[in-house]
């Protein structure tokens, strides 16, 4: 297995011998579309330099090599502000499952390479209107039909449906057992008939997110993915794949060096602004704060170097980070005064603090919201029980709504 | 010390409450965001047949003449439904100043216009993130202003500028009449605000205020202007606390409703605690008007409501999740009008700076 450090330079050099073609600077200005294709583009190219599916099987296309790679991989590409996002739940989660439940390895071999070039994606069909943090409540009903099945219902919020060619959806096969024994997983052709995708606008009035309905659309038991009822665990397997994924201790926002360079150039009080104590204050929390996470992230890879399993603590990151960027971007539109009044909607999140602001609610939410993290933590590595759940091993048609 | 209100200050805040619901409209506010030029015209149209735009100049120059706990009642109906355009507090702060001049020329030529809605005045005081920079760089020599506002609350519609420039090493206040090339525009994360950039380039003006009284003069007009505000950004966190109240009583998960977990339960209730505090300090602030002790409650009420409105809406989206972070559900207007009532008039430091150089002369 090539060295992480040679891994490293590789990659370097590669992602920044494309700078010029898929940055930001060739991406400002592009329509959706145009930026999607583009990042279909560097997809294709990055397969080509033989940098996809790092941690991927080699006989399903992929290299074969360690999380560590990929991640060292990640945390170079990050900051490129490459079009990548499109592609990050498709071979984040879907990608994964169907590698690691579906039989017919040539079908899946084939899948898997389109996605890691950028030809297809996937995307994950799992909340619903009344399902979210409480996902064991979907409605979206699977009934079986000859050898078949029947999907009625409808997703709510789903990344990028509207551009995705799969799916991989979490029904409910059986409303007469409790709500978690009863849900069968699936995959699906978005393209099917009685499969319709409608995009609509988050508060920043970026589209990303679908109301999705499926009306009579017919499945094979060969798309069943695990035992029928066995949905919830394949879907917490899902949300489980990667549990040290490359996160960022700056919440995908702004840098706390960029709030001093910020802080420097304007005034308060007829001096630097990095000169009042207050400001000092909060730059100093920020920095001690996201300087913690990223040493825990980076004593995680120093374990998973090692052979050992990382800690829990590493689900902090998301939780902290975000809420972090959010304060941080407040403070940051304050003290420019006048001037952090102005929006540019063709700004970056990591360059520009309205910008940043103003999407980073999103982040508390989609992926578990706070509360739901704070649980997890609370419940699974603290001990502490749960709150009363009235619906706890009640047949889920017999749940009052 | 506070007040209670009146009879009849208790019928403005009912009545105007009233005509505002009555023409609320989500979709017309989240339209006005889309680019700059536009406002909430049906409220303005509003505020001049209800008589609020007259509301705080003087009867001899065709106002009723009341006060800032009456203004203070109306901004917080509008804050409550994120309606409003800037000049409700602009204009009452132009008129503040106006009101207190001896220059009776200006007075018999604005005020009137003032009180009819018929004409717009903005304030200009700010430079580079001071909202009274203490050596201002635009400049007022022989009659005319040269440099440049930033980002001016309503400057976009309005007539004239009440501005905050240096004359010969001391600060002054003038009155300069504006036209649409003085104005450029500024692109915002909450358009329906009109901002824009003045630049003077020559303009003619008058003086109101030189000195000292013009320092006076400016930094009441300013607190003033944040009493009122104060009352919008509390009746606006009021609404982004209700909103998440009956949000957590009707979304269910896990078999119940969400208001049920005390993490979600216990932040309402914090909501709460900040929205009375901005109340109290606002009513208590407006009712100290022209007397000792005013600065320091305006300052008190400014913190409190900039705290209660950012904090409420940030909790509020958080609160109801996916859904929060929608355009149609426009919570976001609550979160955008939250940050512009915070960076308007001034940041939190500033205001914290005032008020305990303010306690720290009581002390003395
Ligand atoms: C931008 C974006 C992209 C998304 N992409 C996808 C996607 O691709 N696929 C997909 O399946 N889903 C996706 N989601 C959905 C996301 O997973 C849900 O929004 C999230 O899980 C929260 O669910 P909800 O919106 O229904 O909120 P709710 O679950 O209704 O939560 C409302 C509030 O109640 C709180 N709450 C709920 N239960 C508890 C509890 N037990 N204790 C304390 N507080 C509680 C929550 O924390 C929150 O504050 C996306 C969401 C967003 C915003």
């Amino acid at each position: 297995m090539i060295e992480l450090d040679e891994f490293r330079a590789k990659a370097g050099e590669w992602l920044h011998s494309v700078k010029a073609e898929f940055g930001p600077d060739a991406r400002r200005g592009l329509s959706d579309e145009q930026d999607l294709a583009l990042g279909r583009r560097y997809m294709a190219a990055r397969y080509d330099a033989g940098l996809a599916g790092i941690n991927m099987p080699v006989e399903f296309g992929g290299l074969g090599l360690s999380g560590l790679h990929k991640i060292v991989f990640d945390e170079q590409e990050m900051p490129m502000g490459f079009p990548s996002v499109y592609f990050g739940i498709s071979l984040g989660m879907p990608i994964p499952i169907i590698m690691r439940y579906c039989e017919d390895k040539q079908w899946v071999r084939e899948r898997v390479i389109a996605a890691l070039r950028g030809e297809e994606i996937w995307c994950q069909l799992f909340s619903e209107p009344s399902a979210g943090s409480d996902l064991a409540g979907l409605r979206t009903k699977a009934e079986q039909d000859g050898n078949g099945w029947v999907v009625n219902g409808q997703k709510l919020w789903t990344s990028h449906a509207h551009h995705s060619d799969y799916g991989v959806i979490v029904a409910r096969s059986d409303p007469s057992v409790p709500k978690h024994k009863g849900l069968t997983y699936f995959w699906i052709d978005m393209r099917a008939p009685g499969v319709t995708a409608r995009p609509f606008e988050l508060l920043d009035q970026s589209v990303v997110c679908n109301e999705v309905f499926f009306d009579d659309v017919k499945l094979t038991d060969g798309q069943r993915i695990g035992p029928v009822g066995g949905g919830f665990g394949v879907a917490m397997a899902t949300l489980m794949i990667e549990r040290y994924v490359a996160s960022d201790p700056d919440g995908y926002g702004p840098s706390v060096s960029f709030f001093m360079d910020l802080a420097k150039d304007v005034m308060l009080n007829g001096k630097p602004a990095i000169e009042d104590g207050r400001i000092r204050s909060a730059i100093a929390r920020n920095y001690a704060m996201r300087s913690g996470l990223d040493a825990i992230r980076s004593r995680a890879f120093l374990q998973m170097e090692a052979g050992l399993e990382p800690g829990p603590e590493g689900s902090l990151g998301k939780l902290v980070s975000f809420r972090s960027r959010q304060k941080l971007s407040e403070l940051a539109m304050d003290i420019q005064g006048a001037a952090g009044l102005a929006y540019d909607s063709e700004a970056t999140t990591t360059h520009d603090w309205a910008v940043s602001w103003l999407s980073a609610p999103t982040g508390r939410i989609a992926g578990g919201a706070d509360e739901m993290l704070l649980n997890t933590i609370a419940e699974r590595i603290l001990g502490l029980p749960q709150d009363h759940r009235p619906d706890k091993g009640i047949p889920f048609n017999e749940i009052p709504v | 010390m506070s007040i209670l209100y009146d009879e009849a200050q208790e019928a403005i805040a009912k009545e105007s409450r009233r005509v505002l619901d009555a023409q609320f409209d989500k979709d017309k506010l989240l339209g006005l965001l889309d680019g700059t030029g536009r406002f909430d015209e049906a409220f303005w149209k509003t505020a001049v047949e209800q008589g609020w735009t007259g509301l705080a100049v003087p009867e001899e120059y065709g106002g009723l003449g009341l006060g800032l706990l009456e203004m203070g009642l109306i901004a917080q109906s509008a804050g409550a439904l994120c309606a409003g355009a800037p000049f409700l507090t602009g204009n009452y702060g132009v008129t503040q100043i106006l009101a207190s001049c001896t220059n009776g020329a200006l007075k018999q030529a604005w005020l009137p216009r003032l009180a009819s809605g018929d004409a717009i005045g903005v304030v200009a005081f700010e430079e580079a993130g001071a909202p009274l920079p203490s050596d201002p760089a635009v400049k007022y020599e022989g009659g005319r202003l040269s440099g440049k506002k930033a980002a001016v609350p309503g400057a976009l519609k309005a007539d004239f500028a009440i501005v905050w420039a240096m004359s010969g090493g001391k600060p002054v206040l003038v009155l300069a009449e504006l036209n649409a090339a003085m104005s450029r525009a500024v692109d915002s994360f909450d358009n329906s605000r009109l901002y824009a950039e003045i630049s003077f380039d020559g303009a003619e003006a008058a003086v109101l205020f030189e000195g000292e009284a013009a320092r006076c003069g400016a930094l009441d007009c300013l607190a003033r202007m944040a009493v009122v505000a104060a009352h919008e950004q509390m009746g606006g966190a009021e609404t982004a606390l209700l909103l998440a109240r009956d949000y957590a009583l009707e979304r269910k998960a896990f078999g119940q409703p969400i208001g049920a977990f005390q993490s979600i339960k216990h932040s309402i209730a914090e909501l709460y605690g900040l929205v009375e505090v901005a109340r109290a300090n606002s009513i208590h602030a407006a009712s100290l008007e022209g007397q000792g002790g005013f600065l320091a409650a305006a300052c008190a009420a400014r913190l409190s409501g900039c705290e209660a409105y950012d904090t409420a809406a940030r909790d509020a989206v958080q609160i109801h999740g996916g859904i929060g972070v929608t355009w149609q559900l426009g919570l976001h207007l609550h979160m955008r009008r939250a940050r512009s009532l915070s960076i308007e008039l001034g940041n939190a430091l500033f205001w914290e700076d005032l008020l305990v150089t303010e306690l720290e002369a009581k002390a003395a």
